[in-house]
């Protein structure tokens, strides 16, 4: 006759501290969080503006240069996010997408915010502009920053919490 | 010409959603036990001591709670003393791993190779709402860049379904009612695979009035993260030939590609560029013809762990161009009695994903088709001899592989 099996289980965690180094890219996230600066780079050789920034042109192995870029941009694709990790589940809904920033080549992820969150409110094509926390509030990391549709924008910069663009 | 290597030994464990009586060295043995039950079920005799290497396919040291997890596998196997690899690809960890199982035969460095998935998620548990799936996220959430994007929320599916809303804008393809079609096909194909997690009967209806994920993917157009072992055991032709297997699965095609993980750089954001080099390379290995896969294969088990991306692959494993995809599925094509079907295990939506073991099981189960073996949902005809196993995933997608396989008689034909 078999034993009657019955299950243990344990509670663990694994955690760890970082003090994680940016190296290369830390002009961007410290002009972000001092100037509200966005910064991304242009290869010497090819002229492709690189953004999130990289200091080396991946296609033309070669240096990249600083170049600042403008806080306004279109949205080349978004989604809602209704159910999440459990680390984001506390924000939900939430917006998020891709923006192609003014000049830019390539696109960045960044989170959406509105006050009437729409799929047609945040589609692709429509123009937004970035909005900051308050200077005390900002870390040096891509939360210091969110974009709103270009019609939003003044609402959100004169929220208390956060601010605009220079 | 290539070597030939083939699949001898086929082993795959039920696709659970908990299995709380093993753990997940546990779940591995029983994979290659039955993998080396079916490989000797001819009357050959080896054992896990005949296994000359692994190669190891597992995804997430977050699930099992263990770095380099494949070492206590391999202690566990009994394959001490010998080598051992492990792939970690993401999504297409399974497929990966068969590629390079498939290399370690084909370079004379093994002649007989155990090529062993398996991923146990729920062990992971959220405190604050009681439940394993956000902290089963969260494990998998930090495969986002972590400086860039998973700040901001990314995770899987919201970088999925970027690419699938993208891929609508477009070519006005897949709708919604399409990708619920895609979720009625693989749940409905799971109630004749015994080893499914989700066996379902449902309708498009049901699909569009489930619960809002991420927009426009619903519940039931998510795949389940599950928890299961698959083993593959793959010999070259002298071996195939000793042990005197009766029914080899030939390996004829092996093709992957990593495509750029940041979706914001790519030319097009609605393409899954790595389905499209992956498919390719492996077509080209298999003498087959990218324009006329279609007609050339028996069938594909489509690594659908989103609805959408199931379409997206039909147009990019190029069954059908560009954008019609969606109209494919409208039509019937990739349904179990149509013209090509498409995960008949019921793929990931149907059987969920257990990620290192997901695609070892799909290269499992076409070969199981090809074979004639695959029991309650065994396709009626195979006609050409041959069939596609497909991998995907990583941030955006970024990692493919595609794997050919065919029986003697799809050897025969052009």
């Amino acid at each position: 006759m078999s034993e009657k099996f019955e299950d243990h289980q344990i509670r663990d965690k694994i955690q760890i501290d970082y003090k994680y180094t940016m190296g290369g890219q830390s002009k961007f996230f410290i002009e972000l969080m001092k100037n509200k600066k966005l910064h991304g780079t242009k290869c010497a050789k090819c002229g492709k503006i690189w953004m999130p920034p990289r200091k080396h042109c991946s296609e033309c192995y070669t240096p990249a240069e600083w170049v600042e870029m403008p806080h306004t941009g279109t949205i080349e694709v978004s989604t809602i996010v209704w159910y999440g990790a459990a680390e984001f589940i506390k924000n939900v809904p939430y917006g998020c997408g891709f923006i192609k920033l003014d000049g830019a080549d390539n696109s960045l992820f960044q989170g959406i915010f509105s006050e009437n969150l729409v799929p047609s409110k945040i589609k692709k094509g429509r123009r937004v502009r970035a909005v900051f926390k308050k200077s005390d509030e900002r870390e040096g990391k891509m939360t210091d920053f969110f974009f709103v549709p270009e019609d939003e924008y003044e609402t959100w910069a004169n929220k208390p919490e956060f601010e605009g663009g220079e | 010409m290539h070597k030939k290597i083939a699949i001898i030994g086929i082993g795959i464990t039920p696709f659970k959603a908990r299995y709380l009586d093993k753990t997940y060295f546990e779940l591995a043995y029983d994979a290659t036990k039955l993998a080396l039950e079916d490989a000797n079920k001819n009357g050959a005799e080896i054992t896990h001591k005949n296994l000359q290497s692994t190669v190891y396919g597992i995804y997430n040291e977050l699930f099992e709670r263990q770095f380099m997890p494949d070492i206590f596998i391999n202690s566990y196997l009994g394959m001490n003393n010998k080598p051992g690899t492990r792939i970690a690809t993401g999504g297409a960890t399974g497929g990966y791993t068969v590629r390079m199982a498939y290399a370690e035969v084909a370079s004379g460095i093994s002649d007989l190779c155990l090529c062993l998935g398996v991923e146990k998620c729920n062990d992971c548990y959220d405190e604050q709402t009681g439940t394993t799936t956000p902290e089963v996220l969260n494990a998998i959430a930090y495969s986002a860049d972590m400086t860039y994007e998973y700040p901001m929320g990314m995770m899987a599916a919201s970088s999925y379904v970027t690419m699938v809303n993208a891929h609508f804008e477009e070519f006005g393809n897949p709708t919604e009612e399409q990708m619920a079609l895609v979720s009625v096909k693989n749940h409905g194909n799971a109630m004749n695979n015994p080893k499914a997690q989700s066996p379902m009967k449902i309708t498009v209806e049901d699909v569009m009035n489930s619960r809002i994920i991420c927009y426009p993917f619903k519940m039931l157009d998510c795949c389940l993260y599950s928890e299961a072992s698959a083993a593959l055991i793959l010999a070259n032709e002298e071996k195939v030939k000793e042990l005197k297997v009766e029914n080899p699965i030939w390996i004829t095609g092996v093709g992957a590609a990593n495509t750029d993980c940041f979706i914001g750089n790519r030319e097009d954001m609605g393409r899954l560029y790595s389905n499209i080099y992956a498919a390719k390379a492996a077509y080209k290995m298999a003498d087959l013809d990218y324009d006329k896969i279609k007609d050339q294969i028996d069938c594909a088990e489509l690594h659908d762990a989103f609805s959408g991306q199931e379409v997206i692959s039909y147009e990019e494993l190029g069954f059908v161009p560009f954008g019609e995809g969606g109209k494919w599925i409208e039509s019937g094509g990739p349904f179990i009695d149509g013209e090509m079907p498409c995960c008949p295990c019921g793929g990931l939506i149907g059987c969920g994903h257990a990620v290192g073991a997901t695609g070892i099981m799909s290269t499992g189960e076409a070969a199981l088709q090809l074979r004639g073996d695959a029991g309650k949902h065994q396709l009626k005809t195979i006609e050409k001899g041959r069939a596609i196993s497909h991998s995907i995933g990583g941030p955006g997608a970024a990692y493919a592989a595609v794997i050919i396989m065919t029986n003697e008689e799809g050897l025969k034909k052009p």
